[in-house]
């Protein structure tokens, strides 16, 4: 009877909510996957974008195929390459150099990271060349002016400013990657999804785990959109500064001014307020 | 002394700077005139190696630089050397007044916090800015931001200022304070080379003026002798019309 009554319960919304400590175990293997392909995917970009931009010849038509290249192939595809080629690599410099790579102990956690930081980097390029091109070239000529070398000029004055103007898109890719992580089974990950597989492969209720599944997907998103607001309200210069107060005759006045205002609604009646 | 010897520029085959020739005295405050596209920002930004001339050789102090081929060491030396003040003031704009003066001080010639903050806001002070060191550039006028913009070229000690029309972005109104903080240091013995339209400022300011001409200086003189008695038919035709401009529209 029990059995019956579980089968012709079509959807069990129980399991959702009951599912979701299961599943959140593996909340932070989806997180680590996604911070470390983005930080390879920022690092290599914004090397990227600087040989596009800085127009290093060989370097820079290197950069223009890597690019193409990643951006033409699918993820699942690239991550299949690392997960069979990475191997297959350091199994050739064992036979070729004499190294000893354990090949078997190499973790695919490593292989998903390096394949999605690399299709990571290929988009991030685009939009940190993006950002550095919209920094204004009489910045750049002020800081060079002052004797700075270019790579003084990136750190200090270039990057910031185009912080600013890259963040939205890259903030953007990186809510991308973390839901991109799905992928990393194929490199024998167990990650979020992955781990829901299982869970669903246990009863067949394939569907409320896929369901608990977008609902954690979703929060976590909303929490990275959140923290990336915040960024940006950080990074925003302030509207209105106050000068240095002691220095200041004029708000000295409007001081009075308020004070007066305040009196006067209060019934004192200062001479003030009575000569106005 | 600052010596130029034979700078040449051309872009494609508009030639700019047609072998200039110039000695500059310390001290000197050398105000460079000349109709439109003469080549006179082009003088200054080859000075500082904004543009890359096609040849001839600068030397500061018995310091030598060859403009068209330099070594990167030479490029950064002659930029330490040399201080711009820009038609569009170029502030950083994510840095407060403060920070743009301390910038150069810190990352370039390598101050203690401490101490480049103490001389930045001692060049501010210079420029009458100081009350306004906390702001960002968004929240300066224009003549506020090219003042600071003054500070932090004064603030890398240069041994040449060069200052490509630094009031030709103002509002009319704000002209005056920048001339005035122009006036002051020159008053103060700093070396400059001025490219300006006030020329007034500059038959005030100056105490060398040159007049270029298709990449030429076509005059060189005291203030007195360019502007009063120019030998050339071009400077006298172009000082012209310039009276022309001061004189009423119509007279009855």
């Amino acid at each position: 009877m029990q059995l019956l009554a579980e089968e012709t319960n079509l959807f069990d919304f129980g399991l959702v909510g009951r599912q979701l400590p299961e599943l959140l175990k593996y909340l932070p293997t989806t997180l680590e996957l996604a911070a470390l392909s983005m930080l390879i995917g920022l690092v290599l970009g914004l090397l990227l974008a600087i040989i596009r931009i800085k127009k290093i010849p060989v370097l820079r038509q290197i950069a223009a195929f890597y690019i193409s290249i990643i951006r033409g192939t699918p993820a699942i595809v690239q991550l299949y390459i690392a997960y069979f080629g990475i191997p297959m690599f350091l199994k050739y410099m064992n036979l070729h150099y004499g190294t000893s790579f354990d090949i078997s102990a190499f973790p695919g956690f490593a292989c998903a990271v390096f394949a999605m930081g690399l299709n990571e980097s290929a988009y991030n390029a685009e939009t940190i060349r993006a950002a550095l091109s919209s920094v204004d070239r009489g910045q750049i000529e002020a800081a060079c002016a002052v004797g700075m070398t270019y790579p003084q000029a990136l750190r200090r004055i270039i990057l910031p400013e185009a912080m600013t103007v890259a963040l939205p898109g890259l903030g953007n890719s990186f809510i991308g990657l973390i839901k991109g992580t799905s992928l990393a089974f194929t490199c024998a990950v167990v990650e979020m999804t992955a781990q829901g597989k299982i869970l669903g492969g246990r009863n067949y209720r394939y569907f409320e785990v896929y369901v608990s599944l977008a609902i954690i997907y979703w929060a976590v998103t909303i929490i990275v959109e959140r923290i990336l607001k915040l960024i940006e309200k950080r990074l925003e210069l302030p509207e209105q500064i106050d000068k240095k107060k002691d220095s200041v005759p004029e708000t000295g006045s409007e001081v009075e001014e308020r004070e007066a205002a305040v009196q006067y609604d209060t019934n004192t009646r200062p001479e003030k307020a009575l000569s106005q | 002394m600052i010596q130029i010897r034979d700078l040449k520029k051309r872009f494609r085959n508009n030639v700019v700077l047609d072998g200039i020739d110039l000695d500059i005295n310390e001290g000197d405050v050398v105000g460079i005139i000349g109709p439109s596209g003469t080549g006179k920002s082009t003088l200054l930004r080859c000075i500082d190696l904004l543009e890359i001339p096609d040849g001839g050789s600068i030397s500061i102090d018995g310091e030598k630089t060859e403009l068209s081929r330099h070594s990167r060491s030479q490029t950064l030396s002659l930029r330490r050397n040399t201080g711009m003040v820009f038609q569009r003031f170029n502030l950083f704009e994510r840095k407060t007044a403060l920070e743009n003066v301390m910038e150069g001080l810190v990352t370039v010639r390598k101050m203690k916090k401490a101490e480049a903050r103490m001389c930045a806001e001692a060049e501010l002070k210079r420029v009458g800015m100081l009350d306004w060191s906390g702001h960002y550039p968004k929240h300066l006028s224009g003549g506020q931001q090219q003042r600071v913009a003054i500070a932090r070229a004064l603030a890398m000690k240069p041994k040449l200022l060069l200052l490509d029309e630094p009031t030709s972005a103002l509002d009319p109104e704000l002209v005056g304070e920048v001339l005035e903080t122009i006036k002051d240091i020159a008053s103060q013995g700093f070396t400059m080379m001025l490219v300006s339209h006030e020329m007034n400022f500059v038959r005030n300011v100056a105490n060398r003026v040159i007049f270029l001409d298709g990449g030429k200086i076509v005059e060189d003189g005291t203030p007195r002798e360019v502007f009063d008695t120019p030998k050339s038919q071009r400077a006298k035709d172009f000082f012209a019309k310039m009276h022309l401009l001061r004189q009423p529209e119509y007279t009855i």
